[in-house]
């Protein structure tokens, strides 16, 4: 029942970014996992539609920040404004007091913004003038960001990319997408976002997934990569236990978007990528090599021994 | 990988990427190509006189190849059909070359010209396995060509750069330190097997027979034509090292027997045939000469370098001193002793010689036939001369000094760059130019001899030696080519054999001190290789150098090359005391088990986890079984997605047992929760599903002929 939701909401989103199926699939499996996305992709590519979409697909509240140079963690946070007739401080939430958040341009913030963001995501709660404040549940952040060698950018130190779930890279779509894009734009045609599932039947889904079965031999398969990853010279950054987790449940989510109760190598496989991918980082120096690091490790490893 | 991967795997900077990290062990630019291409050339370049030139030729263009793609000059490959053709034209090339080498250098070639062929085309992992093993093999045959102790380290670097190759090929993107360390864990676990195999497995014999070209190149020759030593004067080659047990005799007495030559045409001396017949019937029934010997005697071991001949080398008079040199050396009426194997490798024997006893042996008919034999015609003057001497000088005592006090008294002299003497050469050299070297007053005395009725031989072989000693070291001799020499025996009635050497009144320095001394002032030794370490003696480094490489050779030979089957038996009786068949037979097997129990330990865990869990075996067999059919898992492919891929390549009567056998195992090993899973019925119910299906998938794969 919740899957068929799922599939869905997947089926509709799909029919707003057309021929991307399966970034969609692994963007609600992200935020099934409770994980936050990061979307890296140049200009253009349907960044900012596929979150909006998936906002108003799970029904969720949505906001959303564009990141400048010059954006203040203030801005973002809120700010405490004196009422001069209460004769007190007022509190007024800034945007990211929403279920999700749309991180526009996240690396394009100075450090000091990306920071406060990253915080927030990882504690669900923000402290401003010493007071304690919850961020609504769920709450998702979808970041979106250029590649690191366009103009104007502070990229992400490794630490602040370990914090999103999945990173997930939209490319460009094939040839008849493109051409279905064109012709509804001609034809007029719009098709309508509307609310597949309510957020209480997503976080129902939510807690449905931590329910999924991982056998010892899939938990020693993640645990093979995850060795290997920290044993090869390959990799310069390894993957981090966070990581490992990150692995587990998001191969759960899959697992269980694709009805079943029992998560297979093949449900890490299609995941790892998304997750590790922004995790690892070339020992080598070639910058051409950088690409293939997850599917590297995957090859590197066999599921069954 | 299934093949949404695809999708995200589609920007730009990755999608060159995805498939090269799947092939980039077969990429040309891989390392391990280039150092097989070094090892190939090297090896080529050491054995270029075994090589065919052609071959040389193909291997070298085939690392060219190899280096030109590594580099990226060139992008393609020769294609199949190309090295087809080329191998077929090759082979027909080899069988009309190489037919008259005979089978073993033939084969070298063969593997030669197959590992630059293999080279050009390695395109699989397969082929590149097949390479290294030719290569590895190959390095293996480089020994029955050379043996000495740098060729060793050579060909021991080369093995380890195959196995660093190999090492390289299979994680091209580990670095090389690290490779190295893996090298050094390999080797230093392959040791103590490699010392247990040295040392305790049983020496066979030669599997095959030895080439046996190219004697009369170095070392002596069975035919002496005055003129033809002095080129071997030249050479600075090792000819044999003995080891004594006690002190080695002098300079003086270093007579060094190697061929006896009774069949003088007047020109050169050589081997009788007669004899030779004879030598032939004699081995043929077995029978022996054994000198009759008495007196003070010296032990010593020879090893002898190898060339390709029979003959070995003694002091008069020698005896086989060992069991094993006994079987192995037959000796023949001449006191000449001669192996039954040619010498195709360095061959240590043992011998005990009976120095001051002179061969009291009686003169049998065939010895006085052939030594008083003479040319018909040639050489009047000395025939002359002769006659008149003999009729003044009835007695055979004051004959011989009468014919020695010539070459004293007349103004002979010794030299390595005699004139040619074409036309009755003992003539020309009595009586004109009264220069030469030892063959030519060995061959003029002896023709004397004869002349004047007095049986009379030429033993050519080696007199002198370097002495080379220690402290606490046993002394030992290196004898080089350059002391070859030739000097007269003559038969007397009251001491039988005797050694005369007119050399020694001519030149007592070339007895007393060796070549180098004797030829100061002429400034002929070894004057056509410059280079030679012996021509530096007067330098202290270089002498110094040249000892210690002389006498690091020396050990390599006596303790590695000379580890035959007597030594190691000698090692048996040290571990287990009395040798007997059953001790002997207990140690081999013990060997054996103690090298099988090492490999089982080591490959213990791997079998163990295999066979813990039935499930994981069943499966493990269908893939086993789809893999001979060409259907091979990669090894990071999940479960699902191998049935998926298998549903898409093979018939469906195949594919649906292996799909219902996945599912089974999937449900098996990932979808069954709890402790007590392997104990519950259902478990059992799957299991046998998985054993039915498997079955049936085997029956599938042998119905549709893929077996």
């Amino acid at each position: 029942m919740t899957q068929q939701l799922l599939n869905q909401a997947i089926h509709h989103c799909s029919r707003i970014l057309i021929g991307k199926q399966q970034q969609i699939k692994l963007a609600i499996t992200c935020l099934l996992a409770n994980g936050h996305l990061l979307i890296e992709d140049l200009p253009g590519m349907g960044k900012t539609t596929l979150s909006h979409t998936l906002a108003k697909v799970l029904g969720l509240q949505y906001s959303r920040i564009q990141f400048t140079s010059d954006l203040l963690p203030a801005d973002m946070l809120g700010i405490n404004i004196f009422d001069n007739q209460a004769q007190t401080f007022q509190f007024h939430p800034g945007p990211i007091f929403s279920q999700l958040v749309l991180a526009d341009e996240i690396n394009r913030a100075s450090p000091k913004t990306q920071s406060a963001l990253l915080e927030a995501m990882e504690e669900r709660q923000v402290s401003l003038d010493g007071v304690t404040r919850t961020l609504p549940s769920p709450f998702f952040v979808i970041g979106t960001q250029n590649p690191a060698h366009q103009a104007g950018t502070y990229p992400l130190p490794e630490s602040q990319l370990d914090r999103f779930l999945m990173r997930i890279q939209l490319g460009y779509p094939d040839r008849e997408a493109e051409k279905t894009m064109l012709l509804q734009q001609y034809n007029g045609e719009k098709p309508q976002v509307s609310e597949v599932m309510s957020y209480a039947q997503f976080t129902a889904a939510q807690q449905l997934t931590v329910g999924v079965h991982a056998s010892d031999e899939l938990l020693n398969y993640i645990i093979r990569l995850v060795t290997f990853s920290r044993e090869s010279q390959q990799f310069a950054n390894p993957l981090s236990p966070r990581a490992t987790k990150a692995l587990l449940s998001a191969a759960k989510c899959w697992a269980f978007i694709n009805n079943r109760d029992y998560v297979l190598p093949e449900d890490v496989q299609a995941i790892l990528p998304a997750v590790a991918e922004h995790r690892l980082r070339s020992n080598s120096s070639d910058i051409n090599a950088q690409g293939s690091l997850s599917q590297a490790l995957l090859e590197a490893v066999d599921p069954l021994a | 990988m299934s093949l949404w991967h695809k999708f995200i795997f589609k920007s730009k900077r990755n999608k060159v990427k995805q498939s090269a990290a799947r092939d980039r062990q077969h990429q040309a630019n891989n390392p391990a190509f280039i150092i097989c291409s070094l090892v190939l050339i090297i090896f080529d370049l050491s054995l270029l006189d075994t090589v065919l030139g052609w071959i040389s030729l193909l291997v070298a263009c085939s690392v060219t190849i190899r280096i030109a793609i590594y580099f990226a000059y060139q992008k393609h490959m020769p294609t199949l059909r190309t090295l087809n053709l080329l191998a077929l034209l090759s082979i027909i090339g080899l069988i009309y070359s190489a037919w008259p080498l005979g089978f073993l250098i033939g084969m070298v070639n063969l593997l030669v010209l197959a590992c630059a062929l293999k080279l050009m085309q390695v395109r699989s992992q397969r082929d590149f396995y097949q390479l290294v093993v030719s290569l590895l093999f190959l390095l293996g045959c480089g020994f029955i060509f050379q043996q000495s102790m740098a060729f060793t380290l050579l060909y021991s670097l080369l093995s380890l750069a195959v196995i660093l190759a190999l090492g390289f090929f299979h994680a091209p993107n580990l670095k090389v330190k690290q490779q190295l360390k893996q090298l050094t864990m390999l080797c230093l676990q392959a040791l103590p097997i490699g010392l247990l195999l040295f040392l305790l497995l049983p020496q066979l014999p030669p599997l095959w027979q030895t080439p046996k070209a190219k004697s009369s190149e170095t070392g002596l020759a069975d035919k002496i034509t005055p003129g033809d030593i002095a080129r071997l004067s030249q050479s600075s080659e090792l000819a044999f090292r003995a080891t004594f047990e006690g002190n080695a005799p002098t300079q003086q007495n270093r007579y060094w027997r190697a061929i006896v030559m009774e069949d003088f045409d007047g020109r050169s001396w050589q081997i009788h045939p007669l004899r030779k017949q004879n030598r032939r019937f004699q081995q043929l029934v077995q029978q022996e000469f054994s000198p009759i010997v008495a007196g003070p005697s010296i032990d010593y071991d020879v090893i002898a370098e190898p060339t390709q001949q029979h003959w070995l080398y003694a002091l008069d008079i020698a005896v086989p001193r060992t069991v094993k040199s006994q079987s192995e050396i037959w000796q023949s009426d001449e006191f000449q002793l001669i192996s039954h194997q040619p010498l195709v490798s360095q061959y240590q024997y043992a011998l005990r010689s009976y120095v001051q006893t002179m061969p009291r042996q009686p003169l049998s008919e065939l010895d006085r036939k052939l030594n008083l034999s003479l040319p018909t015609q040639g050489n009047p003057l000395t025939q002359k001369w002769v006659s008149t001497l003999r009729q003044q000088y009835p007695h055979e005592q004051a004959f011989i000094n009468v014919l020695l006090d010539y070459f004293k008294t007349e103004n002979f002299s010794y030299t390595l760059r005699p004139k040619p003497m074409f036309v009755d050469p003992v003539d020309t050299f009595l009586f004109e130019q009264q220069a030469g070297f030892c063959s030519h007053y060995a061959s003029a005395l002896a023709y004397s001899l004869r002349l004047g009725g007095i049986p009379a031989r030429i033993v050519a072989g080696y007199q002198g030696g370097e002495l080379m000693a220690k402290a606490r070291q046993q002394q030992y001799l290196s004898v080089y080519q350059y002391d070859a020499h030739a000097w007269v025996e003559a038969w007397l009635p009251d001491s039988g054999w005797t050694r005369l050497d007119p050399t020694t009144l001519v030149a007592p320095d070339r007895i007393n001190f060796g070549l180098r001394q004797a030829m100061q002032e002429e400034g002929s030794f070894l004057a056509d290789s410059p280079f030679a370490l012996a021509r530096l003696t007067n330098i202290a480094l270089f002498n110094n150098l040249r000892l210690l490489l002389a006498d690091m050779d020396y050990n390599w030979s006596r303790w590695v090359l000379g580890f035959d089957s007597q030594k190691q038996q000698d090692l048996f009786k040290a571990i287990v005391g009395k040798l007997t068949p059953q001790r002997l037979a207990m140690l081999g097997l013990a060997i054996v088990a103690v090298i099988g129990l090492l490999l089982t330990l080591f490959f213990m865990p791997h079998w163990y986890a295999n066979r813990l869990n039935p499930v994981q075996a069943l499966y493990q067999k269908a893939l086993t079984l789809l893999g001979k059919n060409g259907q091979i898992r990669a090894h990071w492919q999940g479960p699902l997605d191998f049935s998926l891929h298998i549903q898409q390549h093979l018939p469906e009567a195949i594919s649906q047992p292996f799909k219902r056998l996945t599912e089974s195992y999937l449900q098996l090993n990932y979808q069954t929760q709890g402790q007590d899973k392997h104990k519950s019925v259902s478990h059992k119910k799957s299991i046998n599903t998985m054993r039915r299906e498997l079955r049936l998938l085997k029956n599938q794969l042998s119905k549709h002929q893929f077996l």
